[in-house]
């Protein structure tokens, strides 16, 4: 018998590992934003990778592995979690004690921005976190997202503003949010 | 570019490297400012949505291609034996072809999901730490079904933690009756008619079950993933009575 399919294996479990290597930390913040609770994310990462595993033939260029893995993510989320499970969960308190800061201010401080990320409603969520964990930009995130890149500006700019006047209620009164641009 | 355009570049993307848009905020102290703010602030933003702690053994998890679960890991060996167990599940299926039951319907198929869809709704009403309810409340609740359950050895050994109605079934009534289970929360639920006719495993990423054709009704019994159903199954089979 060949040894080709072996081989084959074996180079696909490399690549497949790689990939693990290079993203899984950044797929599963974005799960955990996802769906706020961390054995969920965790399971959904898991998830996420299978159906990767079983895929992986159909990744053509590892460049494009990153927004792949997001789309799958967020369609696996969908699937398994989103349908039986509203929008309630409390971001985990937990965590963001466990985070790196030791200084209680910072811990403070990174506390309001998870609230005020984890209040943002999710059409304005999910661009944000694409845009600063994915680092994808308008256009991939439009893909991503299955929308058109002047709705995902104008979702990037609503989720600013609305984090601008958390953190600067005083600063900019006019943000620029009383004309927003239309969808 | 006019403000208006150069705050909604601005605030969609503050880090945009266009040199048309860094000229556009070059132009201005006040554009130059909100830019300023804007990227201290994506900074922080960044800064927190990237401090979420990843558990440190996810990734050697993912190349092993583990199922997901809340549970204790699997151990290799305990993978065996699940081959192990799937290879004799086969050989017993090929062997004996009239044994193999009939496939779910697509009706059964709803209801599974159904189901799955209850108990995900539902378990946010029975977290852990609640008190054990007596079995008479437990029983006023079944009557609405048309059972009850009797007071035997292996019903007395159970903490029963929710009951209620349940509209699971349509046209109707259903009791959803939680109990703890050796790996979490255990749903048995019964319904008078029979959306069911043929036993059916249930299944998704988190909760394992089955829903089992049950006198008159339906017997539903859901729990985590490694959760001993059987166990159950046998209880409530043995201690259930219809009364009408």
């Amino acid at each position: 018998m060949s040894e080709t399919p072996v081989l084959d294996d074996r180079q696909k479990q490399q690549r497949y590992e790689s990939l693990v290597d290079a993203l899984y930390q950044d797929v599963y913040r974005y799960a955990y934003w996802l769906c706020k609770n961390g054995a969920l994310a965790e399971d959904l990462v898991q998830e996420t990778f299978l159906r990767a595993w079983r895929s992986l033939d159909s990744l053509q260029n590892d460049k494009a592995a990153k927004a792949w893995l997001f789309t799958i993510l967020r369609r696996e989320n969908a699937r398994l979690y989103e349908r039986y499970r509203p929008d309630l969960v409390d971001i985990e308190d937990q965590s963001l004690m466990d985070s790196v800061d030791n200084e209680p201010d910072q811990r403070m401080d990174r506390k309001l921005l998870h609230d005020a990320i984890a209040s943002l409603e999710k059409d304005y969520r999910e661009p944000l976190l694409l845009q600063v964990i994915g680092g994808f930009s308008g256009k991939e995130i439009a893909e991503i997202l299955d929308l058109n890149n002047n709705t995902v500006m104008t979702r990037l700019f609503r989720a600013r503003g609305k984090l601008k006047h958390v953190f600067f209620p005083d600063g900019d009164p006019d943000a620029g949010l009383d004309e927003p641009p239309d969808e | 570019m006019d403000d208006l355009e150069f705050r909604r570049r601005a605030f969609a993307n503050p880090h945009d490297q266009d040199p048309e848009f860094l000229a556009a905020a070059a132009a201005s102290p006040e554009r130059s400012r909100v830019l300023s703010q804007l990227q201290v602030l994506d900074e922080r933003v960044s800064k927190a949505a990237r401090s979420v702690p990843v558990p440190k053994d996810l990734a050697a998890r993912l190349k092993a291609r583990e199922v997901p679960a809340h549970k204790p890991e699997k151990t290799s060996m305990r993978r065996y034996f699940a081959v192990a167990a799937s290879l004799i599940v086969a050989i017993g299926l090929i062997l004996s072809p009239g044994l193999i039951t009939a496939r779910p319907s697509a009706a059964d198929m709803k209801f599974h999901d159904d189901v799955i869809g209850h108990v995900y709704r539902e378990i946010a009403r029975y977290s852990p730490g609640l008190d054990d309810i007596s079995l008479n409340q437990i029983n006023s609740v079944l009557e609405e079904t048309g059972g009850h359950l009797r007071d035997d050895d292996q019903i007395k050994q159970m903490h029963f933690k929710f009951a209620n109605g349940c509209s699971i079934a349509q046209n109707s009534k259903g009791a959803h009756i939680v109990l703890d289970g050796s790996r979490g929360a255990v749903s048995v639920i019964v319904v008078h008619n029979s959306p069911v006719t043929t036993k059916f495993d249930v299944n998704d990423s988190r909760f394992a079950g089955k829903i089992i054709p049950f006198g008159e009704g339906n017997l539903i019994i859901v729990g985590e993933k490694d959760e001993p159903l059987d166990v159950y199954e046998n209880m409530i089979e043995s201690a259930f009575e219809w009364s009408r």
